[in-house]
């Protein structure tokens, strides 16, 4: 199986090849024989793909260390699960892994428009062809999986014990989802460039991937922040490391291109900033790559240095250079009628909305590239680290949560004066509330109070939007509150489903902003004695150390502290950290000691246990955070995967308008209608 | 309308397609090759591999101060080393990275460094000096707001504004468009008005909303009432 496995990867290359080849000609030509032999290829470099991928799991399970990446990742005695895992541990792998979940897509993408958008698919199946065929030959030719060793050790390096985690299990599959899946509206857009057929047709397909995109960031972000916190130790779930940065762009120009596609679905606007969105959520995500990948940016989770960075910066110039090519001569096509009523409508706030989520994107894009930059310039190393990604990304994204409350309670077209005073009244006083109780309870950074000033009224608008819903339903169908509410989120899911995605990022804003408050204590702790300290609520904590324990635990030995915990006197349990020295199957140690951290959660906060180190046999160093309203993150991605999945869902045929929500009354049927309530 | 055109593809066709195909990719695969005789890369390390090298660290030492009291307590020294990159590849400051893990060996030297000059009387701004001095500005974790550091911290902002100046022109032109329209639609009223008058009507607008919007519409209308 792993023979057929390493021959398929060849086969899937040449198919990748063969596609590409025949989908442009025969869309150039007109020959549908050739267009449909592409798309037969295409899920064909998909089956090969699966075989080469399968190979390479048999290899793992196997334990064949003749084959240099099993040999490197993993070790006889690795529990399986990450011996699954070890999949996507290391370059090689993890680009098979890519280019799996690519042609799995394009698979997906082809036979879903096997009978619509037929005059792009030929360059949509080949666009695809040409990115699997990029990703297939980095794969094959920069970074094989099956590469063989000259010799078979006894037992393999094994895999990072940082690696060995649920959350490095589920975050890299989600994102590597989120990042490929840019790769189908990206060819989308090129064919319909390539056939001029830019009307809004081809915007329903892009759509729906850009959600998949969105869905699967979304999770993988949350899911790396969370395994940074919990495995890293430092106490944090965002640095602003240059591979965090990474997957956070491509997010951003999806999330602005969700928007910002309402405009072009309800006025036939924005089409070229759409296409341009598109387009850059796909580069991104390959500077992202290349970022990641290439070493250029020293990063604690980068992949080791290597050539395939040159694969990578020569493809992404590449596809700028050709889609600049291509947009620039499509203009003419591009063009729209715009018309705007006034300068006060949802219309306006979205184009807001887009300039501040590109801003922070440029703002992090910079943050991130401006070392190299200022290397080449000038000569010299210097860190952007996280005080200056706060600096310049908080007051956005201050700005970014206003327009997330402001957006909706702005009519399209032209908002009145009545309608702002009815929409913001309620919104208005819910965050001013907020604000007094705060201020009342003794909160005075100013940050944090305008972050909660802010949330308080973004949800004051998502309470009254689904409020004024469900009354209506209730009048207008005598239904009950329960009925009304699910009936309501689900004959409009795209709406309401938006709302709940915007509920969760106000819950990621309310952590980010409790984080301000953190404390934290260092102590040298002896079996028997003990540290107190108060954390950012007044609460008085001791810790009183257990003594240390050492033990072997799969395959690893650990030392252990173990803290009894009490909270103004009261206990709280006990609280352990780890240092675990993994070793192969030989007894032998296998990378440098890591770190577990103990976390004591609840609503309020964490407290969060960190075993620095032992002193001697009796003494453990410990570094004791107490973490505000970390557990709202996680609240907060988890209500935003539900509102993403609600938008997702298809919608019954019956409640699609091609008007959304801008109801269109024919003259002499406004009383009619308004009676009808009454 | 399709250009496509159902048509065989004769073997042929096939085996020219084929080989042409080979072809692209044999030529694709050659500068791999050539890369390939480059001297090999560094063992490859897994993800997370952090590895710390002892050049990383400098020593940085000066006599104490006559009569020297320390200059900053215990919090304050946190706080300092939190605005100082470690130089181990952890990414983390100085602070947060010898609090975390004893296996670096490089944010404990510099704290050391930075206790003994607190110690001897140096302030947090000499101190800084003395740190630049013999790290260079990688040891800041953010650029000095100084020189061409100043394109970092201003080019955001920049380009915000720029976005918004942009936007600010988009949105007038389209409200220039906006009144353009309803110029022409009030000359349009007026023909129809006219025709309505010599008794023909054309008037065929259509009802496009959910029962949702129905029924706020109705809502609002009667909270108006």
């Amino acid at each position: 199986m792993i023979l057929v496995g390493e021959l398929s990867l060849w086969v899937a290359l040449l198919m990748a090849a063969w596609t590409t080849t025949v989908s442009f000609s025969g869309g150039l030509q007109g020959r549908a024989d050739l267009v449909k032999s592409g798309e037969r290829a295409m899920y064909a470099t998909f089956f090969f793909t699966l075989l080469a991928s399968i190979g390479l799991w048999v290899a793992l399970f196997t334990h064949d260390f003749s084959i240099k990446f099993v040999a490197s990742y993993t070790s006889a005695n690795l529990p399986k699960v990450y011996t699954f895992t070890a999949f996507w541990a290391g370059q090689a792998g993890s680009m098979l892994f890519w280019v799996l979940i690519l042609t799995l897509y394009s698979a997906i993408a082809v036979f879903a428009n096997r009978n619509s958008n037929r005059g792009m698919m030929p360059y949509v199946t080949g666009t695809l062809g040409v990115v699997s065929l990029f990703f297939l030959m980095t794969t094959a030719f920069g970074a094989n999986p099956y590469e063989r060793l000259d010799w078979v050790p006894i037992d393999g390096r094994g895999m990072n014990p940082q690696l060995q985690n649920p959350g490095m299990a589920a975050h890299p599959p989600m994102l590597y989802l989120g990042y490929i899946a840019t790769s189908v509206p990206f060819a989308f857009a090129v064919g319909a460039l390539i056939t001029r057929q830019l009307d809004a047709q081809w915007l329903g397909a892009v759509r729906r991937w850009a959600l998949v995109s969105w869905f699967f960031l979304t999770i993988g972000i949350v899911l790396g922040m969370w395994w940074a916190y919990v495995e890293l130790g430092w106490s944090g779930y965002w640095a602003w490391d240059a591979v965090e940065n990474s997957s956070f762009l491509p997010w951003l120009t999806v999330t602005a291109f969700l928007h910002s596609i309402m405009i072009q679905e309800k006025r036939g606007m924005l089409r070229k900033w759409n296409v341009t969105l598109v387009v850059l959520s796909f580069l991104l995500t390959i500077l992202g790559t290349f970022i990641t990948r290439s070493g250029i940016i020293e990063s604690v989770h980068a992949f080791a240095q290597s050539n395939v960075g040159n694969w990578f910066l020569g493809f992404l110039i590449a596809a700028t250079a050709l889609t600049a090519w291509l947009v620039s001569t499509r203009l003419n096509d591009l063009q729209a009628k715009a018309e705007l009523e006034s300068m006060v409508s949802r219309e306006a706030a979205f184009l807001y909305n887009n300039l501040v989520l590109i801003g922070i994107c440029f703002a992090t894009l910079w943050g991130t590239i401006f070392p190299i930059l200022s290397e080449w310039v000038k000569g010299d190393k210097i860190t952007v680290g996280p005080p200056f990604f706060n600096s310049v990304n908080a007051p956005l994204g201050l700005l970014l949560l206003a327009l997330t409350g402001i957006g909706p309670l702005i009519a399209w077209r032209k908002a009145s004066v009545g309608n702002l005073q009815r929409q913001f009244t309620w919104p208005v006083i819910a965050g001013v509330a907020t604000l007094v109780v705060l201020i009342a309870l003794g909160m005075r950074d100013p940050y944090a109070l305008v972050s909660y000033l802010l949330a308080g009224f973004v949800i004051g608008t998502i309470v009254q939007e689904f409020a004024k819903g469900i009354g209506a339903r209730r009048r207008m169908y005598d239904e009950g509150l329960a009925v009304a509410s699910v009936r309501l989120v689900a004959r409009n899911r795209r709406r309401y489903g938006g709302y709940i995605v915007h509920f969760g990022v106000v819950l990621l804003f309310c952590a980010f902003a409790g984080l301000m408050f953190k404390t934290d204590v260092t102590a040298m702790l002896k079996t028997g004695e003990k540290v107190t300290a108060k954390d950012p609520y007044g609460h008085e904590w001791t810790f009183t150390s257990q003594g240390l324990s050492s033990f072997e635990q799969l395959n690893r030995r650990v030392l252990s502290v173990t803290l009894d915990v009490t909270k103004d006197g009261k206990p709280m349990g006990l609280l352990s950290s780890e240092k675990r020295q993994h070793v192969n199957t030989q007894g032998e140690p296998t990378f440098e000691p890591s770190t577990e951290v103990g976390i004591l959660e609840s609503l309020q906060q964490d407290v969060y246990l960190v075993f620095t180190g032992a002193a001697d046999r009796e003494t453990a160093a410990v570094h004791i955070h107490f973490n505000p309203l970390v557990w709202w993150v996680w609240f907060g991605g988890i209500i935003m995967a539900i509102g993403g999945v609600i938008v997702m869902w298809p919608q019954a045929q019956r409640a699609e308008r091609e008007g959304g929500y801008v109801a269109q009354i024919p003259m002499g049927r406004e009383t009619e209608a308004a009676g009808a309530g009454a | 309308m399709s250009r496509l055109q159902s048509a065989q593809s004769s073997r042929r066709d096939f085996l020219l397609r084929a080989g042409v195909t080979a072809v692209g990719v044999a030529g694709m695969a050659w500068p791999v090759t050539a890369q390939e005789a480059a001297p090999p890369a560094q063992p490859e390390a897994s993800t997370g591999a952090v590895t710390m090298s002892a050049d990383s660290y400098k020593p940085v030492s000066r006599p104490p101060k006559p009569g020297a009291k320390p200059s900053m307590d215990v919090r304050q020294v946190e706080a300092f080393e939190r605005n100082l990159a470690c130089p181990c590849p952890c990414t983390l400051d100085i602070y947060t990275c010898r609090t975390t893990d004893f296996q670096c060996g490089i944010s404990p030297a510099v704290h050391g460094d930075i206790q003994r000059l607190v110690d001897g009387g140096y302030t947090a701004d000499e101190i800084m000096e003395a740190l630049i001095g013999t790290y260079g500005d990688f040891i800041l974790n953010a650029p000095r707001k100084q020189g061409f550091n100043l394109l970092a911290w201003f080019a955001p902002f920049a380009g915000l504004a720029l976005g918004a100046v942009g936007i600010g022109v988009l949105l007038r032109s389209w409200r220039l468009n906006s009144r353009r329209a309803a110029e022409a639609q009030a000359l349009r009223d007026v023909a129809s008005a006219s025709a309505q008058a010599s008794g023909t009507s054309d008037a065929t607008a259509e009802l496009d909303a959910t029962p949702d919007e129905l029924a706020r519409l109705q809502a609002a209308l009667k909270d108006d009432r």
